[in-house]
């Protein structure tokens, strides 16, 4: 089978070449086609194992459509229409599918998606194609297509596509897909005839870390029983150097991409927390329904984004902007009704708060699964926070986790700024202070707890718009934060936002380099240890504050 | 003076009410232990008298849940340490006798091996883990199921109160304890059969458990235990010693700047609850059938806090009756309005907490005196009025 | 005196107590055949849970529709076990003793399972355990109609390692804490080396139950992938960790085509929640996926809807296996004449109930299904296109040959073996 498949691309290759160079060969590809139209009836029937052979022999006829029709194969969109058995290209139209014939692109008309069955591909079959493919589209003007191309290149290492990939190199602007044509180029000259063709392309990724390039190399260091894969010694002994290299410059910026990991942990910590260090630290209520509101959050989220996708799905890209104040909002209000209806009788008696709460984290969970379902919902995240930020090192920046950590500094300086240097944020100091007094200077005590109540809810209500966005969105999302909410919190000192955030840092970094080398439950449970002897050492917190209002 | 008002004014605890719910409570558990086993077993199903099992293994299960309620109490409502990891005590408890009961199948286990259980064989251990050792012994275990959760709350305990961790750090720091331990039994390599727990008992002390005169006797016995831990925590709190723990909760600072070392009563107490609460663990495990790590999970400690809020904390019987009455509530609701009982759960607790702080126990003698000062006025409603107005004149 | 008084209103509220709790016990007069439906409607497995007693409602209604049960209408009992272990023992006890349903359709995770199987035993109830399972257990009161690990693990991993699945010759296997994973990977473990694949080759990770927090091991994936070998993953991860998880491998840039992810648990309805852009490509293997296109399928889906009023909702796995399980006991009911346990559970062993996915399942006498298995991969729409199907039914195995202690062990519940573990049959065969 492999040896078929090489023979297929070889000659494929070949023609290739000869296309771009502008070569007089098209009597010949004429001659060697086969009927393109019975090939693709060929491909709608063919089993699974028997389509890869197909293809070969589709792109052996050299016809132009078949670049189109690849493509709707690896897109699945390529169809068997069930009244006549005709393979056919089937575009998303309004009210079903447009069918296309794949040969002469005429239009068939608009089906319905009953009406047809999917030609079915695998992962092998699509990556097969796929590489042998790169050669067509390698200098589309498109760079997603290029990029494409290249991966598939990367894949086939055909070695008669060096001189085109070469030209390739020459023009390229756009630095992923360069990145990706060096690769390529690495490995096609790694599986030549020629010693020292393969020795420059070891030498060619001597300055990378990234996964493919130490795949690439490691392959070479394999036997196979007890032949190497690689004949040449020197070549061995180059990847070997190679390789050692890029561990040692690796294990650094491992520990970079763990503190990464760390921090990421920690601002989702923060994130959740925040809004309770806001209810239990500092007004003092055990806000067992705290959860809940990033969840309601999470909700809201969900119903914005369901109102786009139905109003507006090109503006998608803004719903999370959308989300956020709808989030706070939503959550602001539920916690101003909470404090309003049932936490304002309680205050004095922090414990019991925390039953109260309790019996409205219940309600809260129960209503929401009334409403939306007991199922996970799904909240998309806009295309600007897919993907991640491979850096040259190796190491993985994803970019939701990027703004993630953004936003929650973002929120925490917002946070402070409303505490210190706005007038509600005076008097909410106030009131925490010094209740009694507050009121003789005419501060509206029980708005102001209100307010802060709902500022508090309101935050934890944005957190669940960021948690949206990593996590499942069910009725259980809170729960899961509690805990380790409360953690964040009483580590860092209640009270204090600055220790809130030194909490959840610390506690997110630590669990991150500990999970490696420990595993993540018992990396968890030996930070949760490690809380308990430190409260013991500092009863209370990170940054405890001083004075009268502790003591109470 | 309004319902709400009465409810909530401070009630001097007189030693005769305690000693009046002492002797209705003891007379209940006397009357469960006899009553509800001889019913059960002499009276033919078909018979209006006949009580059914499933009627003994649940009473049984709320007893323990009312005995862990009561180690609660004892330590919140009497010491004002609000412990939100009690439920690790409780399963640590059950644990050892699960333990127990394990090692009691021998080889009537699934895959017949006499020294190891089930889940050891199939995660390929080789031998027994050396902390399995000797409980196979009944009494072994037995000390096991006070000891251990004993050990923890001393060590736990002997940390924090020397440091002065208290209020709402404590309460954190307990829950962290217990969620530690949930995720630590939750690991399979930690020996005690992961998520699935310890299951499928045969026997306890050669007796069948799925018969009915095991399961009226195990339901007697936990009577007789919540009993005796019962008068046990009534004559700690009558004591002095129970004079000094109520001191403490009320003023720490005070007691100890009258020489007292008060880290060492709180141990002893927050010991001895652990204690009890581990008894109620492992008198929990043959009547249920299961522990499981769910059991260490701070969702369970906080719902046990409740029970004893619902009830009415600090008065001992108070935490018993709420143990019994939500769990009670919990299984008809379940049954009866499956879809939407956490609301009506939910709602119970908030109207608890606003109406009756003190418990519906704490509060009914308030009620009932509300009530008769509202007869009484009726009743002396035509003389008084007169009176004001001649005094208004 | 006044003491007096108050002690007997004491022992008469006690009396009074017991009396009524035990008052409800009474059964009522039967008209109708009660059908349990043991699932959870809160807690952590709601989630998964909830459609099932959909679903049972919903085969109830259809079959009381068509007449019911030898003449009778059926009476679904729904309680909420909430999620909690003791609590489903408890309810199980509650339905048999005092509702005295005939049968129950019910649980999910495999502790669950284990809590109420004693009280099934005891008081020879019947349950149909719908979900698929890690084996190593035959009840004479349990129908198990999810699949065993040779009607999933085995065929996923085969497409792996052939050529079709991409040749992995690296395998990782990454699961929740519990005993499935553990089992399955066990049995895996053993599999892949008996075909050849080092123990050095294998990668195995536990996580906690709902553990949102990827990263590391998905990096430590990426790490164990580039060592040169075609790399799979094989994914036992339960319900609420997938999706974190599978955002982080799309984030990671992991692609199917690079390093397939098969997964066990993940179908249609875990799919409904999740932005499936990303994952396009990764497996699951079942025995039933909604995308298979049967005139009984497409009847399902349509009743499904209908009764559910919501044209988005999806169909899974578990929900044919409750499909199957419920017609059989009809089946076997209308065939015995009657609902006792006993003569249902003679009449269940052959019982045959056409798949949704075509073909026809067949009861054995180990209590396990005999189903085919289908491996598909995820489409943009969270649905599946299936890739890879066995050629026939494959015979649920309740002690798996890849365990040495299991594998001497056989569950046959017919004469002359009558036993769920034995090594050799009860009675002598004549």
């Amino acid at each position: 089978m492999p040896a078929c498949r090489r023979s297929g691309r070889f000659r494929f290759g070949f023609l290739m070449v000869l296309f771009t160079a502008m070569a007089l060969l098209a009597p010949i590809a004429v001659q060697a086609a086969e009927d393109l139209e019975s090939l693709v009836a060929e491909l709608g029937a063919a089993p699974l194992p028997k389509k890869d052979e197909v293809v070969q022999r589709m792109i052996a006829t050299g016809a132009p459509e078949v670049v189109t029709i690849l493509e709707a194969l690896v897109e699945r969109d390529l169809y068997t229409r069930k009244s006549d058995e005709k393979v056919v290209i089937g575009r998303k139209a309004s009210g079903g599918l447009m069918l296309l014939d794949p040969v002469t692109g005429e239009e068939l008309g608009v089906v319905g998606s009953r009406d047809v069955s999917r030609v079915t591909t695998n992962n092998s079959l699509r990556s097969s194609v796929k590489a042998s493919m790169g050669a067509l589209t390698l200098m589309s003007p498109d760079p997603q297509r290029r990029l494409e191309a290249a991966d598939g290149l990367l894949k086939s290492s055909d070695q008669t596509m060096l001189p085109l990939l070469e030209q390739a190199l020459a023009k390229e602007q756009d630095a992923a897909v360069l990145n990706a044509l060096q690769l390529a180029e690495a490995s096609i000259k790694l599986q030549s005839e020629s010693a020292e063709v393969r020795l420059s392309g070891v030498q060619a990724l001597s300055d990378r870390t990234d996964p493919e390039s130490r795949v690439m190399l490691s392959r070479l260091l394999l036997k196979d029983g007890d032949v190497w894969r690689e004949p040449d010694e020197n070549v061995r002994g180059a990847a070997e150097e190679t390789l050692a290299s890029m561990e040692s410059r690796l294990r650094m910026w491992r520990t970079v991409e763990h503190l990464y990991q760390g921090i990421s942990l920690g601002s989702v910590l923060l994130l959740a927390a925040m809004g309770l260090a806001i209810t239990f630290g500092v007004m003092g209520v055990i806000n067992m329904a705290h959860g809940e509101m990033v969840m309601l959050g999470a909700y809201t989220t969900f119903v914005i984004q369901e109102g786009f996708r139905s109003a507006a799905p090109e503006l998608f890209g803004w719903s999370l902007a959308v989300a956020l104040p709808a989030a706070f909002l939503v959550s602001a209000l539920v916690g101003v009704a909470m404090e309003r209806g049932c936490i304002r009788f309680l205050y004095g008696r922090p414990l019991e708060t925390l039953l109260a709460t309790w019996g409205i984290s219940l309600i809260l969970q129960q209503t929401v699964r009334s409403i939306f379902g007991p199922t996970n919902r799904e909240v998309g995240s806009p295309e600007w926070m897919q993907g991640a930020m491979e850096s040259v090192a190796g190491i993985t920046l994803t970019y939701n986790r990027l703004y993630i950590i953004l936003f929650s500094f973002c929120v925490l300086c917002a946070v402070l700024l409303v505490l210190k240097k706005t007038a509600f944020g005076l008097q909410m100091r106030a009131v925490t202070q010094n209740r009694e007094m507050a009121r003789a200077m005419g501060i509206p005590t029980g708005r102001v707890d209100a307010m802060t109540f709902g500022l508090g809810s309101g935050i934890a209500g944005i957190a669940g718009v960021a948690l949206s966005q990593i996590d499942n969105v069910s009725p259980n999302l809170g729960q899961a934060y509690i805990v380790d909410s409360f953690m964040v919190v009483v580590f860092g000192g209640v009270g204090n936002l600055w220790g809130a955030f030194a909490g959840a840092m610390s506690l997110g970094v630590v669990n991150k380099l500990l999970e490696p080398w420990a595993g993540a439950v018992l990396g968890k449970i030996l930070v949760l240890v490690a809380i308990i002897l430190f409260i013991q050492k500092r009863p209370r917190g990170l940054f405890a504050l001083r004075g009268r209002a502790v003591e109470s | 003076m309004s319902l709400l008002q009465r409810l909530t004014a401070p009630q001097p605890q007189a030693p005769g009410k305690g000693r009046l719910a002492s002797v209705i409570l003891l007379t209940i558990l006397a009357a469960i232990a006899i009553l509800v086993p001889l019913l059960n077993l002499t009276q033919a199903p078909g018979s209006a008298l006949h009580v059914p099992t499933y009627l003994v293994s649940l009473l049984g299960k709320y007893l323990c849940f009312a005995m862990l309620a009561l180690s609660i109490d004892l330590i919140w409502g009497f010491c004002g340490i609000l412990s939100l990891g009690h439920g690790a005590f409780f399963a640590l408890g059950g644990y050892a006798m699960g333990m127990y009961l394990m090692r009691q199948i021998g080889d009537r286990g699934v895959y017949g091996n006499a020294e190891l259980p089930d889940f050891m064989v199939f995660l390929n251990w080789k031998e027994l883990p050396w902390y399995w050792y000797g409980f196979d012994l009944f009494p072994f275990a037995m000390v096991m199921a006070l000891f251990v959760p004993g050990l923890l709350a001393f060590v736990f305990g002997w940390l924090a109160f020397r440091s002065r961790v208290s209020g709402v750090y404590l309460s954190i720091i307990t829950q962290a304890m217990t969620y530690a331990l949930m995720l630590a039994f939750f690991r399979n390599d930690m020996g005690f059969g992961g998520n699935n727990g310890l299951t499928d008992f045969k026997d306890l002390l050669g007796f069948d458990l799925q018969a009915d005169t095991t399961r009226a006797a195990l339901l007697a016995a936990t009577c007789i235990a919540l009993g005796g831990c019962y008068l046990l925590c009534r004559a700690i709190v009558a004591s002095k010693l129970g004079r000094l723990i109520a001191a403490i909760r009320d003023d720490e600072p005070r007691v100890r700047f009258l020489g007292y070392r008060v880290e060492n009563f709180k141990l002893f107490v927050f010991v001895l609850s652990a204690m009890i609460a581990g008894l109620a663990g492992a008198l929990y495990v043959p009547q249920v059938g299961i522990i499981n790590p769910g059991e260490f999970a701070p969702a369970n400690s906080i719902e046990a806090v409740i029970w004893v809020a619902i009830g009415g904390r600090g008065t001992l019987y108070g935490a018993i009756a709420g143990g019994v009455l939500v769990n009670y509530a919990k299984t008809v609701l379940t049954g009866l309005i499956p879809e939407i009982w956490l609301f009506a759960l939910g709602a119970m607790f908030i109207a608890v907490t606003l109406f009756f702080p003190k418990g519906l126990v704490g509060s009914l003698p308030g009620a009932i005196d509300w009530l008769k000062a509202k007869a009484g006025a009726r009743s002396a409603a035509t003389p008084t009025r007169p009176l004001a107005k001649e005094a208004g004149e | 005196m006044g003491k007096l008084t108050k002690w007997k209103g004491a022992l008469a509220a006690a009396a009074l107590g017991v009396a009524a709790m035990a008052g409800t016990g009474a059964a009522q007069a039967q008209d109708t055949i009660k059908v349990g439906v043991l699932h959870s409607l809160s807690g952590t497995m709601a989630i998964s849970e909830t459609t099932l007693k959909d679903v049972m409602l919903m085969l109830i209604e259809d079959q009381n529709k068509k007449g019911g049960v030898l003449g009778k209408k059926l009476e679904p009992v729904v309680v909420d076990p909430a999620s909690d272990w003791p609590l489903f023992a408890e309810k199980a006890r509650e339905l048999i003793s005092k509702e005295g349903v005939a049968v129950t359709f019910g649980c999910w995770t495999s502790v669950s399972r284990k809590s109420v199987l004693p009280v099934f035993e005891e008081l020879n109830g019947m349950l149909f355990y719908p979900v698929q399972y890690e084996g190593e257990e035959s009840s004479r009161n349990v129908f198990y109609t999810g699949a065993a690990p040779n009607q999933q693990a085995i065929p996923a991993v085969d497409y792996l390692l052939g050529a079709e699945g991409g040749e992995a010759k690296r395998i990782v296997l990454l699961g929740t804490d519990y005993v499935y994973p553990r089992t399955t990977n066990k049995i895996l473990r053993s599999y892949l080396n008996a075909k050849g694949i080092a123990d050095a080759d294998i990668m195995e990770n536990y996580t906690p139950f709902g553990h949102s927090d990827w990263q590391t091991i998905v990096a430590q994936v990426k790490e164990f992938a580039s060592q040169g070998k075609k790399t799979a993953v094989v994914s036992t991860i339960n319900g609420d960790a997938n999706v974190p998880f599978y955002k982080e491998l799309a984030n990671q840039g992991i692609k199917a085509e690079d390093i397939p992810v098969v997964a066990f648990s993940v179908g249609e309805e875990e799919l409904a929640g999740l932005d499936t852009g990303p994952l396009v490509g990764h497996l699951a293997a079942w025995n039933y996926f909604m995308s298979v296109d049967t005139p009984e399928n497409a009847e399902f889906i349509k009743t499904w809807h209908a009764f559910i009023k919501d044209e988005k909702r999806v169909t899974n796995d578990p929900m044919e296996a409750h499909y199957i399980g419920f017609k059989m006991w009809v089946q076997a009911v209308e065939q015995a004449g009657t609902t006792d346990v006993d003569a249902v559970r003679q009449a269940m062993y052959g019982q045959k109930v056409k798949n949704l996915t075509g073909g026809t399942a067949v009861m054995n006498t180990n209590h396990h299904l005999s189903k085919p298995v289908l491996i598909g991969e995820i489409l943009e729409d969270g649905q599946f296109e299936i890739v890879s199907a066995t050629d026939d039914v494959v015979v649920g195995d309740a002690w798996s040959d890849f365990i040495p202690e299991s594998a001497k062990l056989t569950a046959d519940w017919t004469y002359p073996w009558v036993c769920g573990n034995c090594e050799k049959p009860r009675f002598a065969a004549q």
